[in-house]
C-alpha cells in the first residue's frame, strides 16, 4: 500500500428511475410497469487523495457529491469501477471501512441526542474499540484545540447547531480514523463559529495527518482548508488541481466595486483582457457621481461560479 | 492493521452500556415517564376489563374454559413484551428512512440492524410484562399445573419461541418501508393482528388457520407454544416444533430487514 488515502478508479453510479405517468390511470400503470429509465449520477471518476490532504470536493447542487461520498463510506455500492478507501473495498468490508473512516453531515447529528457529549463519547470509545490511554490523549488534544469543557456534560439535544456541529466533527475524529468525511460542515453556522470550526479541522488534520475530504458552498471553508479541489458537474469531474491554479486561470479577472451616490455598492467582474477597467468607470461616471473606488482580485466564489456556469477551464 | 473482534460479548456490553445511558436520560423526562407507564398500565386494564366481558357472555371457546384462557391472555402479554421493550425502534424506521437520516446507522463498525435498535429501550413494555406475568401466575396456580423445574424451563423456552414470532413479524412489517411509501399501515394492520394471539387458534378455520400459522404466524405468539404447558398429553407437533420454526422466521425477517438497507438508494443529501 502506498501512501494514498484513497483511491476511485473509473468509478461509475446509476439509478433506475421509475418512469411515472400522470393522472390517477398512470399511477395504476405505474403499479406494474417495468418501464425504469437510467440514470448516471457519477460518470466515469477518477479520484486519488494522498494521506494528510485536505481536499475540497466542491459542485453545485445534484452534482452527484453526495452519490460519491455515500459509494466511499460503503453504504452505495458503485455500478462500476474500483474504489480503495485505506486499501479497503468500502462496500464489500462495509464494518471494516467504518473503522478508518469519520463522518459528518452538517445537518444530521450523529450523537445520541439525548445523552450528555461525553456519554456518547464514551459509547463511542466502546464502539470503536478504543484503548482508555489514546481516547484520554484525544481528549487532550481536543481540549487544546477548542474549549470543550461546557459543552462536554451537556446534552446534545440541548446544544446550539454550532455546538452540536462542533460536537460532531469532535466524535467523528474520536476514534483517530484515516480519513475523515465533512459534508457542509459550516451549514448555517454563525461568522465566529465558522472560524472555530474551520481551525479546529485544520488543527486535528496537522496533529493527527488524517485526510480530509470536505464537501461545502461555503468558499470562505475552501479558502481557509483546501488546497487542491476537485469540482464535479453532472457526476463528471470538470476540475481537479490547486486552487492557486485556479485563480490564475482567471487572473486576468478582477471584481470592481463602485460606491454611488446614493451609497450603495455596485460590483461587476471585469476580464481585464478584453475590458479596460478605466473605460468602465468613467462610463459610469457620467451617469451619476462616484463616491469610491475599489478594485479586487478575483474571489474564489466568482471562480467557482465561473466554473459552475460553464467555462472551461 | 490488528483485525478487532467483536463477538456477542462485545454486543451484549455495548446493549447494556447504551441501556443503562437511555435509561438514566428517560428518567430525566419524569412527567413523559409517568404519562406513558399510566398509559400503558390504562391500556392493558382496557384489554384486561374487555375479556371479563367477553367471559361473562361465553364461558367458554371452543372447549377452551376460563382459566385456560386466562393462560393464554397473560403469555401472550408476556411473549409481547421483548418486541415491545427491544424492537420498538421499528415504529420509527420509515421515518428515518424518508428523511435520510436512517444512513447514520451505516456509518459505525457495528451490524446495523443491532445500531438501530439498541437506540430505543421502551420503558412501557415493562407495565405490560408485570400484567401478563401476574395473569400468568393465576391462571396457573387455578389450573393446576405442577411447578416442577421442568415446567419452569419448559414456559421459559416457548415464552421466548412466542416472542421470536412477534419480533420477526414487526421487523418484517417495518422491513417494507425500504420498498413502499404506504408502510405505516403495514405495521399499523401487523400490530391489530397480534390481538388475535390471545385465542386459540382452533377458532379459526380453513384458510384463517393456514395463514394465522405459515405466513403471519400469529398462531404462534401463544397458542401453539402454550399448549406444551396446558395439553402436556397432547402436543400437536407444531408445539414441539415452535422454537425452530421461530427462530427460522426471526432469521428470515432480519434478512428481509438487511436486505433492504442493502436495496435503499439513500437518495438525497
Amino acid at each position: 500500500m502506498g501512501n494514498e488515502a484513497l483511491v476511485m478508479e473509473n468509478v461509475c453510479k446509476d439509478f433506475k428511475v421509475l418512469n411515472r405517468h400522470e393522472g390517477l390511470k398512470g399511477s395504476i400503470r405505474d403499479l406494474f410497469s417495468r418501464d425504469y429509465k437510467t440514470v448516471s449520477a457519477v460518470k466515469d471518476v477518477s479520484l486519488t487523495v494522498e494521506k494528510g490532504e485536505i481536499i475540497g470536493y466542491l459542485g453545485p447542487n445534484g452534482a452527484g457529491k453526495s452519490t460519491t461520498i455515500k459509494m466511499m463510506t460503503g453504504v452505495l455500492e458503485p455500478t462500476s469501477g474500483k474504489i480503495l478507501v485505506n486499501g479497503n473495498v468500502p462496500y464489500e468490508n462495509r464494518t471494516e471501512n467504518c473503522e478508518n473512516i469519520g463522518v459528518v453531515f452538517g445537518q444530521r447529528s450523529q450523537l445520541w441526542w439525548s445523552l450528555p457529549l461525553v456519554e456518547s463519547f464514551k459509547l463511542l470509545r466502546d464502539l470503536y474499540m478504543v484503548p482508555q490511554k489514546e481516547y484520554e490523549q484525544m481528549l487532550e488534544l481536543y481540549r487544546s484545540l477548542v474549549d470543550i469543557d461546557p459543552i462536554l456534560n451537556k446534552p446534545v439535544r440541548q446544544m446550539s447547531l454550532g455546538q452540536r456541529t462542533l460536537s460532531d466533527i469532535l466524535a467523528a475524529f474520536l476514534h483517530n480514523p484515516a480519513i475523515v468525511f465533512l459534508d457542509e460542515p459550516t451549514i448555517g453556522l454563525d461568522v465566529s463559529m465558522k472560524d472555530k470550526i474551520r481551525c479546529l479541522i485544520r488543527g486535528l488534520n496537522q496533529e493527527k495527518n488524517t485526510t480530509v475530504i470536505l464537501t461545502t458552498h461555503d468558499m470562505g471553508d475552501v479558502d481557509a482548508l483546501c488546497r487542491r479541489i476537485v469540482i464535479i458537474d453532472k457526476g463528471q469531474k470538470i476540475y481537479d488541481n490547486d486552487i492557486d491554479h485556479l485563480k490564475n486561470y482567471f487572473g486576468s479577472y478582477r471584481t470592481l466595486k463602485l460606491r454611488l451616490s446614493d451609497d450603495t455598492w455596485e460590483e461587476m467582474l471585469i476580464d481585464e483582457s478584453k475590458t479596460d477597467v478605466m473605460d468602465v468607470i468613467m462610463k459610469k461616471q457620467k451617469e451619476q457621481k462616484i463616491k469610491d473606488i475599489r478594485l479586487e482580485e478575483i474571489t474564489t466564489e466568482e471562480v467557482i461560479k465561473k466554473i459552475y456556469e460553464g467555462e472551461a477551464v | 492493521m490488528e483485525q478487532k473482534k467483536r463477538g456477542f460479548r462485545f454486543y451484549a456490553d455495548i446493549y447494556k452500556k447504551i441501556l443503562i445511558q437511555d435509561l438514566k436520560s428517560k428518567m430525566s423526562y419524569r412527567a413523559d415517564f409517568i404519562i406513558s407507564t399510566f398509559g400503558m398500565i390504562m391500556t392493558n386494564l382496557a384489554g384486561f376489563v374487555t375479556f371479563l366481558i367477553l367471559f361473562k357472555n361465553f364461558p367458554s371457546i371452543n372447549g377452551w374454559d376460563y382459566y385456560h384462557m386466562l393462560f393464554l391472555y397473560g403469555f401472550s402479554l408476556v411473549a409481547l413484551t421483548p418486541v415491545q421493550c427491544f424492537f420498538d425502534n421499528n415504529w420509527n424506521l420509515r421515518f428515518m428512512v424518508q428523511s435520510g437520516d436512517f444512513i447514520k446507522y451505516c456509518f459505525r463498525p457495528v451490524n446495523v440492524f443491532f445500531y438501530f435498535m439498541s437506540e430505543v429501550f421502551d420503558v412501557k413494555g415493562l407495565g405490560q410484562l408485570a400484567f401478563g406475568v401476574g395473569t400468568l401466575c393465576y391462571a396457573w396456580y387455578h389450573i393446576g399445573i405442577p411447578v416442577t423445574v421442568l415446567t419452569i424451563l419448559k414456559l421459559i423456552l416457548f415464552l421466548i419461541t412466542a416472542s421470536l414470532f412477534m419480533i420477526a413479524i414487526m421487523n418484517a412489517a417495518a422491513a417494507t418501508c425500504f420498498w413502499i411509501t404506504g408502510s405505516g399501515y403495514v405495521m399499523v394492520i401487523m400490530f391489530r393482528f397480534k390481538d388475535f394471539a390471545k385465542y386459540p387458534a382452533s377458532i379459526f378455520s380453513g384458510i384463517f388457520r393456514v395463514v394465522f400459522t405459515f405466513i403471519i404466524p400469529i398462531a404462534f405468539v401463544a397458542y401453539y407454544p402454550s399448549l406444551v404447558l396446558l395439553e402436556p398429553a397432547n402436543v400437536p407437533l407444531l408445539s414441539w416444533l415452535s422454537p425452530l420454526i421461530g427462530l427460522l422466521f426471526f432469521y428470515l425477517s432480519y434478512k428481509f430487514w438487511m436486505l433492504g438497507v442493502k436495496k435503499y438508494d439513500f437518495t438525497g443529501s
